[in-house]
Order: structure tokens, then sequence, then C-alpha cells
């Protein structure tokens, strides 16, 4: 009887929460995350309890309004609905996913508090619910993989810790006196990692307790790009998000490394929301591998666990337009499914292949669609959404050379760094030449080499991803003639030497690739 | 001196003059500057063919980059031979242009950077680096490094596009036998298809020469010569080299032999009715690149030597055509000769060892189409001579002169340059072809070349003389092709189109799409 007390006070939490204001609903809401806290000792063992440290402080810190806010019957019911469609999901994946023998109520609570975050956050009444609803998403799903996967209590409450991160990324900016030490040291840091990666001197793992992290040749390369990525192009006061990134790549515990990413999507998405359902969705699908893999029957595990891979991939390629999912999110996620695609069986690979293949022809659709229906929107820009459609195709072409890393590397430099309007283009003078150059599809810009390495690769795989790239790439020839000088807008940034890292690692990676391919080899 | 740096020393001429042009825009002496390097890189070029044993090649790594891509230079006949060609040509338009009064560009540095990389992509020892030194080259002809930039857009574009092929052929080279250096791909991995794949940018860069129909616009034009037929070429044969020397089946090797002919045809029969010199150059330069193409397809070692022929002086031809001369002068007629392919000129040289190559193999019908494109081409020169009114020695009569000196006298580039390059393509057997001062004797004939030319330079000299004026032309069509070009435009078609394109799209086709996506993802995981 017992194993079904934390449902009960789900459950309880709920009624209470939905039925009132103020201060009690937030005991209502931290109610409801002592019942998923609840579930997971009895789920996996009580150092889990760690874990609720981080959301219950993030409730905390989300004070509600004394009044309940009006509302009309419209915006009840759909919120009604959302709710209850995100309730039955979540039983539906409870029960389908079970935990060993334990009863479905007791399994399903994380779900249920997931589904709850997620129903706040699609149909929120004010702002802070939605913010709310980030903070039990992000929870909910290091809950529900700390249930799959289990870790020690270090990582699990470092896990649960990444629910502060929306409420940290709404509220605190980096003061502006550390700006420029915080993105100095970055860089620093940035370079080591590239020259650790360079040298080749391989480190197995860096352990704190319970808490560890990886640290090879791919996951010091991201670390590199994310930390530029952060110095260099982030909004002001926004550069720690990269960090959230470099846990998120490095981290080796599935549920630490999810949740990383989650809370990073939250941080992304303050200040510019363009894509922001799309990108949730996409961290869904994604962050459901680690669960099947733990949980799922063998006999439809991996190949759905590379579906959702693959679709994950394309959902966050079709959400990061601009702002800071573009410049975090999608390296992040783009790094973390080149290390997850490592351990797909080749049966599966060819799934994700296809998958892959299909949303990047989905991509050019979405493009052409966007010009042909006129509702008024900015239409996409042409040359990033063909290197996205290469960057999946990259990314799935695993070869023995490692050409798909290689060009996976450099399409994710240049769509999160290079191709960003972080420096305007100049008339004249060197400077302008070079900034152009490393803009452009010639050698030697690191568009090239993505794009001319990920045709190589891709032909590796298959014939038709090798001649679907090439005709992608020739595509990209004639899209500066739509697009002329178009770039994804950049967050707004102060004039600074910092500008010009963009079209400079732009060349150096055209220059050397090669390089790069060592640094993902070691 | 070590071999790394002999093989650099081209490069270093080019460069190093590029970089003095660049820190003294504008200058005077400039063009003497970018002429004397470029000349001594080709010198440098001809001493290292001379130097180099006969089958000899030398790949020179200078950083292991890739296990398959290697920053590298392949020194072999044919690379040499037709660095040799190209700088030389490149030099002799950089002296044309030097003599031009009045034109106060200064296209030296682009120039000098054109040939460097022309240069470099018939060095490059493998499929990959030829493909980026080949958009390089682009680079550096269009000088286009903003993409948006309007000239000669669609050129480079087609260009551009048609180097994919390519690149798909050096990842095939890749996924075969995990290399695409020229020593270490084995002749039987390229099939057809990868055989056409890398056709692509051959054709269209010969394509380019007549895209260029309104001629050139500056007195001298240095794209197609050293930038488009050079390339071309030199693709060509070292596929062909890469291949052993055959196309992968006969069927193929008949079906290019038959396109490269009509499209010779083809040409050479718009030549006939074309009136400005100009575009009628350019289309006569397309189908002797066409011929060229044609002959390439023989897996005979003497057809071989005829093709490389052709390519070879192809290089100097398209330079040559691609210098403004005055209407009427000696200049003109020379090079009009030259293009005519009759006997005497080099091209004839060529044709003539192909003809003995088929004749030799019973196929000497397959002759037939290259005389009437000859013929047609002949007709089309006529049309348009006229007796030269002054000879004087300018650089265009010069080099037309030298072109038909090396046409009586074949002995001067046959063993030097021809051979050396044909045996890189294929194994060319000793006592396959051989020159003497009077011509050139082959296994299966021979050409007596001096002979030939005297009789050719006795019937000129006299027709010329009894006629005194202008030879029969044809009347050009009225408006000069214009009303028909406005035809092909269709105006009322455009208009109705321009009322219906692009189509709108009602707002939920993005819901089908996505529907679509779905749908295939679900087919995907399903299927066993």
């Amino acid at each position: 009887m017992i194993v079904y007390l934390p449902a009960a006070l789900f459950a309880l939490s709920l009624l209470v929460a939905y039925g009132s204001a103020g201060r009690r609903r937030q005991i209502a809401t931290i109610g409801s995350i002592v019942a998923a806290t609840w579930s997971l000792i009895l789920l996996v063992d009580p150092g889990s309890v760690t874990w609720a440290i981080g959301p219950i402080v993030a409730t905390l810190l989300l004070p509600r309004p004394g009044a309940r806010v009006n509302s009309s019957f419209e915006g009840l019911t759909r919120r009604a609905i959302t709710l209850a469609a995100a309730l039955v999901a979540a039983i539906f994946l409870g029960s389908r996913l079970p935990i060993g023998e334990n009863p479905v109520l007791l399994s399903a609570v994380p779900w249920f508090l997931a589904a709850l975050g997620a129903a706040w956050f699609a149909s929120p009444i004010d702002q802070p619910e939605r913010l709310q609803g980030q903070v039990l998403m992000v929870a909910g799903a290091a809950a529900v993989i700390l249930a799959a996967v289990p870790a020690g209590p270090l990582t699990a409450g470092v896990a649960g810790a990444m629910a502060l991160m929306p409420v940290a990324g709404e509220r605190w900016r980096l003061p502006g006196r550390l700006r420029f030490p915080a993105s100095i040291l970055f860089l620093g840091l940035a370079a080591a990692a590239a020259l650790v990666a360079a040298i080749g001197t391989p480190i197995a793992r860096v352990i704190l307790f319970d808490l560890s992290f990886n640290v090879s040749g791919v996951v010091l390369v991201a670390v590199a790009v994310l930390l530029v990525a952060g110095a260099a192009v982030a909004p002001i006061g926004s550069e720690w998000a990269a960090l959230l990134g470099v846990v998120a790549v490095s981290a080796t515990a599935p549920g630490l490394r999810w949740a990383a990413l989650g809370a990073l999507i939250a941080v992304a998405t303050v200040l510019k929301k363009d894509g922001e359902r799309v990108a949730w969705i996409a961290f869904g699908v994604l962050a459901i591998t680690p669960v099947l893999q733990g949980l799922a029957t063998p006999a439809w595990s991996a190949r759905v666990q590379a579906a959702a891979l693959a679709m994950g991939l394309v959902l966050v390629a079709v959400a990061v337009h601009a702002g800071m999912l573009r410049v975090l999110v999608l390296p992040a996620t783009g790094f973390l499914v080149i290390q997850t695609l490592g351990t797909v069986s080749p049966t599966n690979l060819v799934r994700f292949q296809w998958i892959a293949a299909i949303g990047a022809l989905l991509l050019m659709a979405r493009t052409l669609l966007s010009r042909l229906i006129d509702d008024g929107g900015q239409p996409d820009i042409i040359r990033d959404q063909l290197l996205f459609a290469l960057l999946l195709l990259a990314i799935s072409a695993r070869d023995s050379l490692g050409l798909g890393q290689l060009a996976a590397a450099l399409l994710l430099i240049d769509l999160a760094i290079v191709r960003i309007d972080v420096l305007p283009a100049r008339r004249s003078g060197l400077g302008a030449r070079l900034v152009t150059l490393a803009r452009s599809n010639w050698p030697p810009s690191v568009t090239f080499a993505g794009a001319a390495l990920a045709v190589i690769a891709a032909l590796q795989a298959a014939l038709s991803l090798g001649l679907l790239a090439a005709l992608v790439l020739a595509a990209l020839q004639l899209a500066p003639l739509i697009d002329r000088h178009a770039l994804a807008p950049s967050p707004e940034r102060p004039r600074s030497a910092l500008r010009w890292i963009g079209p400079m690692l732009s060349i150096a990676c055209g220059v050397g690739p090669a390089l790069v391919l060592r640094m993902l080899r070691l | 001196m070590p071999l790394a740096l002999q093989a650099l020393l081209p490069f270093i001429a080019l460069l190093g003059a590029a970089a003095i042009v660049l820190r003294r825009p504008r200058r005077s002496g400039n063009g003497w500057i970018a002429c004397g390097a470029t000349g001594l890189a080709g010198i440098i070029a001809l001493i290292e063919l001379l130097r180099l044993a006969p089958g000899e090649h030398v790949d020179v790594p200078y950083l292991t980059t890739f296990p398959y891509a290697d920053l590298a230079i392949r020194l072999d006949g044919l690379s040499l031979a037709l660095a040799t060609v190209t700088l030389i040509t490149a030099a002799l338009l950089m002296l044309a242009r030097q003599q031009v009064r009045g034109d106060r560009r200064d296209p030296w540095f682009g120039w000098l950077l054109t040939s460097a990389a022309a240069c470099a992509v018939i060095f490059a020892d493998n499929l990959v680096l030829v493909y980026i030194i080949l958009q390089l080259l682009t680079l550096a002809w269009s000088g286009a490094l903003d993409e948006t930039a309007p000239r000669r857009r669609g050129l480079r574009l087609s260009v551009q596009i048609a180097d994919t092929g390519l690149l798909l052929a050096a990842a095939s080279a890749i996924q075969s036998v995990g290399t695409s250096a020229f020593s270490g791909v084995p002749s039987d991995t390229f099939g057809v298809p990868t055989f056409v794949l890398v056709l692509v940018p051959v054709v269209v860069r010969i394509g380019s020469l007549a895209m260029v129909l309104r001629g050139p616009q500056a007195p001298v034009a240095f794209e197609p010569a050293i930038a488009w037929v050079a390339p071309a070429g030199y693709l060509l044969l070292r596929l062909l080299a890469v291949m052993g020397g055959r196309l992968p089946d006969r069927a193929s090797a008949v079906v290019l032999f038959g396109v490269g002919a009509l499209m010779a045809l083809g040409f050479a029969a718009s030549a006939v009715f074309e009136r400005a010199a100009p575009r009628l150059t350019a289309l006569l330069l397309v189908a002797q690149a066409a011929l060229a193409v044609a002959l390439s397809t023989g897996s005979d070692p003497l057809m071989t030597v005829a093709s490389t022929w052709l390519w070879l002086f192809l290089v100097p031809l398209a330079g040559l055509a691609n210098v403004r001369v005055p209407a009427g002068s000696a200049a003109e007629g020379l090079t009009l000769l030259n293009l005519a392919m009759v006997p005497g000129s080099v091209a004839f040289v060529g044709l003539w060892l192909g003809g003995l190559a088929l004749n030799a193999r019973g196929l000497l019908f397959g002759m037939i189409p290259v005389g009437l494109a000859a013929a047609l081409a002949v007709i089309a020169t006529l049309r348009r001579a006229v007796v030269p009114r002054s000879i004087g020695l300018d650089l265009g009569t010069a080099w037309a002169g030298a072109l038909l000196l090396i046409a009586a006298f074949p002995i001067l580039v046959i063993g030097p340059l021809v051979v050396p390059a044909a045996a890189t393509v294929r194994s060319v057997p000793g006592g396959t072809i051989s020159a003497t001062l009077f011509g050139i004797a082959s296994i299966a004939g021979s050409w007596p070349a001096l002979i030939v030319t005297l009789v050719v330079t006795v019937v000129l000299w006299l027709t010329g003389w009894w006629l005194r004026l202008k030879a029969p032309t044809l009347p050009s069509p009225r408006g000069g092709g214009k009303r028909l070009a406005r035809a092909l435009a269709f105006p009322r078609m455009r208009e109705r189109l321009a009322t219906v394109w692009p189509p709108m799209v009602p707002p939920w086709g993005r819901v089908v799409l996505w529907g679509a996506f779905v749908a295939a993802v679900g087919i995907v995981v399903t299927r066993p």
C-alpha cells in the first residue's frame, strides 16, 4: 500500500496547486516534487533524495501571487486539456517503461512531474507558472532518467540542481565587471581544451566522488566550441550558460547530461523565444533515449533509440534559427548526438541515416514553403538551412575515417560561431575581405571544408546519402544569390575584439581541418 | 637542390611576383614582372620535365593531412608538360596585355594568382586537392570573393557546381581504396558513372568558351586558356591516366567519341554562320576541344598521343584566339589558319595521328565526322579570310607563326613535351611514334609535316596574290541574330509565367509536410 502513497501525494498536490494561489500553491508544488522524490527513493535508493534539493529551492525562488489570476473559459479548457493529455502520455510511458516489478503508479510519478511541467509550460496562466513549468520539466526529466539509470547522490544532486537554471537564466546576468575576465577565462579554457586534444594527451575521466566527466577528443572539441561560443557570441551576461553546455557534453551520467541540456534550453530561450516549443519537444525526444536504453525491452528499444536520436536532431535543426538556441544549444546537442551515435548498431545506424536524410529534405522543403506561404513571417536563410541539412547528413555518416564527425564538427562551428552577424561587413579593406571570405563558400572557409567533407563522408556511408549531400552542396553555391548577405541575427553585444573570433576561427578551421580531425580522434 | 624545393620553384616565382605586384599597385613595371615571373615558372617546369627520366614520376608530400588527401605535388610527364604549356601561354598573354595602350586596369595580381592556381591544379597529387584548388582557381579568375557579385556569375556558379562531380569522384575513390592520390588508385577503381562525373567539370569548362559568345571584353582575355581549357584538358587526361589510359568499356568509348564528334560538327557548323570574329574563334575553339575529347576515348597508344597533342596545343591556341588583333592583319589571318584545322596547322597534326590510329584498327570511318567538322571549320574561316593588308611582326603574328612552325617541325615538341605527357596517360611503347626534321613517323603511318606546310604556304600565298581582294563571304543574318534571340525569349510565355509563379501555397501546407515527415519516420522505425 505504501508504494501508492507517492502517487496519492502527487494527485493531492496537483489538486491543491490548481485550486489555490500564493504560498499554498507553492507548497503544493513542492509537495509534487516531494512525491517524485519519494518515488525515486522507493524505486532507486535513498541517496537519490539529493535530487530534490534543486527543484525545491527553485520553486521557493518562484513565489506565486496571492490572488488567483483571472482566467477565461477557453483558457481553462485549454489548460485542462493540456494537463490531461500530458498526464495520459505520462501514464502511458510509465506503463510501457516499467521500472523493475514496481507498480505503474509508483514508477509513473517522475513522469507525472515532467508532464505537469510540460502542461504548465505549454498553457501557462502567467509567466511565473511558465517558468515553474520549465523547472519541473528539467527536474522531471532528470528524475525519470535517474530512475532508469541510477546515479550516486552527488550526481543526483547536481542533476536536480539543473532545475535551478531556468530561474537563474531569467534573473541572473553576469555582472559587467566580470564579463571581460569571464570571456578571457572561457577563451583560455577553450584553448587549453583544444591544446590537450591536439597534443594527444589521453585523459580517461575526471572523477569527483560519484560525479564523473568524460574527456575524450570529441568532448574536448565540443567543450572548446561551447566555451568560444559562450565568450564570443552569447548575449551579454549570459556567457555562463556555456558551462551548462560543457556539463551536458562531458557528464557521463545520463541523468546529469540530459538535465543540463534541458537547463541550457531553458536559459537559451529566456531572451529569444523563437523555436522554443520545438526545442523542448526535441529535448523530450532526445532525453527519452537513455530511458529506453535502461527500461525498454531489447526487441524494440534499440530501433526506437536510433529513431529518437535522429528525430530529436532534426527537430533541433528546425528550432535553432538564432539567439542562444543556435549559439549554444545547437553545438551541445550536435556533439551529444555524435557521442551517443557511437553506441548505435550498424542496422539502427541505417535507420538514423534514413531519418537524417528525410530530415534534410524536410528542412529544404520547409525553406521552400516559407517562401511560398505568404504569412508575413521572416523567411528562413536558405544557406543556413542547407548547412543544417548537410550537418544532419554528416552526423549520420559514421565512417571509419572519422570524416562524418569532422564535417559535423566543422559545420557546428560554422553555424554556431561564424554565421552569426556579430561583425557588420565593411565595404573595403583587408578586414572586410577576411570577413567576406570567412563567411563564404570559398576555400579556406570552414563552410567549404565542412560541406566538402560532409559530401565525402556521406558517400562513405551510402550512395544515396552522398548524392543527396552533393545536391545540397550544389544548392549551397546558389544560395547566396537569394540570401544575399543574410546572416543569423546576433545577440546584442558590445563592440569588442571578440567579434573577430568567428572569422578567424573559420579560416583556421578551413586551413587545418586535419588538426580538428586529430583532436576528435584523441 | 632538394626535390621538395624544386617542385615549389614555379609557385615561388609566381607568388613572389604576386607579392611584389601587390605591394606596388599601378606601377608601369608590374606587367613585366608578372610576365617575366610566369615565363620563368614555365621554363622551370620545362627544365624539370627535361630532367625527368622516361616514365618517371615523383610524388613530393609536404603535409600529411588526411590519409587520403595529403598536401602533395605530383611531378610527371603530363603535369610538367601541361604546366609548361600553360605557364608559357600565360606569360605570352601577359606580354600581349603589356603591349596594350590606354587600358588603365591593373590585372597582374589576379592573373598571377590565376596562373599559380592553374599550375597548382596541374601539380596536385590527389583528387581532393584538385577539387579544392579548382575552387581557388575559380575564385582567382572570377575575383568574386563576394559570392553575390554579378560579374560572370552564371559562369562561375556553373563551374563551381560542376566541380561537385569531381568531389564525388574523389569520395568514390576514397570509399573504394581509401585514398584519392593518383599513385594509390588502381586503374579499375573508376567505372562509367565516376568517369561521367569527372567529365562534367571538363564539359562545363569547354562550354564556358562558347558561353563567352560576345567575345573578349578586354583586349586580352586571360581566363579561357588558363582557367578553362588547361584545367579541362588536364582533368580529362589525368582521369584517363588514373584509369590506365582507357575508358571502362568499349560502349562508353564509342558513345563519348560520337558525342564529341557531333559536338564538334555542331559548333563548326554554327561557326559557318557566324560573322563576328570573337564568336567565330570561340566556336572553332569549342569544336577543336570537342574533337580532343572524342580522340581521348581511344585505348591505342597512338590515339593517346594524338589526343595529348590536341589538348596540349589547344591551350596556346585558346590564348592566341583571345588576344584582340586588328581586322585584316597578318595575326588575324594566321590565327584563323590555326583555328581552321587545315593541313599545316597544329590541330591537323593531332587529327592526322588520330586518323592513323583509327585506320590501323580498321575504324577509319570514325574519321568521317571528324573530317566533316574540320571541313566546316575551313569553310567558316574562309568566309572571314582576307588578304592581309600589311605583314608586321607583332606578338600575335609571332605567336601564331610559332604554332605553325611547331606544326611544320613537330620534332621540336614530340620528344620533349608530347610523348612524356602521353606516356603518363598510358604506356607508349618505343617506336610508336618518332619525329624527324621533316615530319612524324609512327607505326601506323607518317606525316610529312614540313612538306605539307610548305605546300600550304605556297598555295595560300598564290591564292592571296591572285585574289588581291577579300574572299567571298556570305551575308550575315539580318539583325545579327538578335531577332532570333528575341523570339527565343518567349515574351508572352514569360508574362504569363510571371502571373502564376511563384505559386502560393496555403498555410496548411506546413501541416502536410510535417505529416509526411512523421509518416516517413514511422515507416523507418517499423521496417525490419
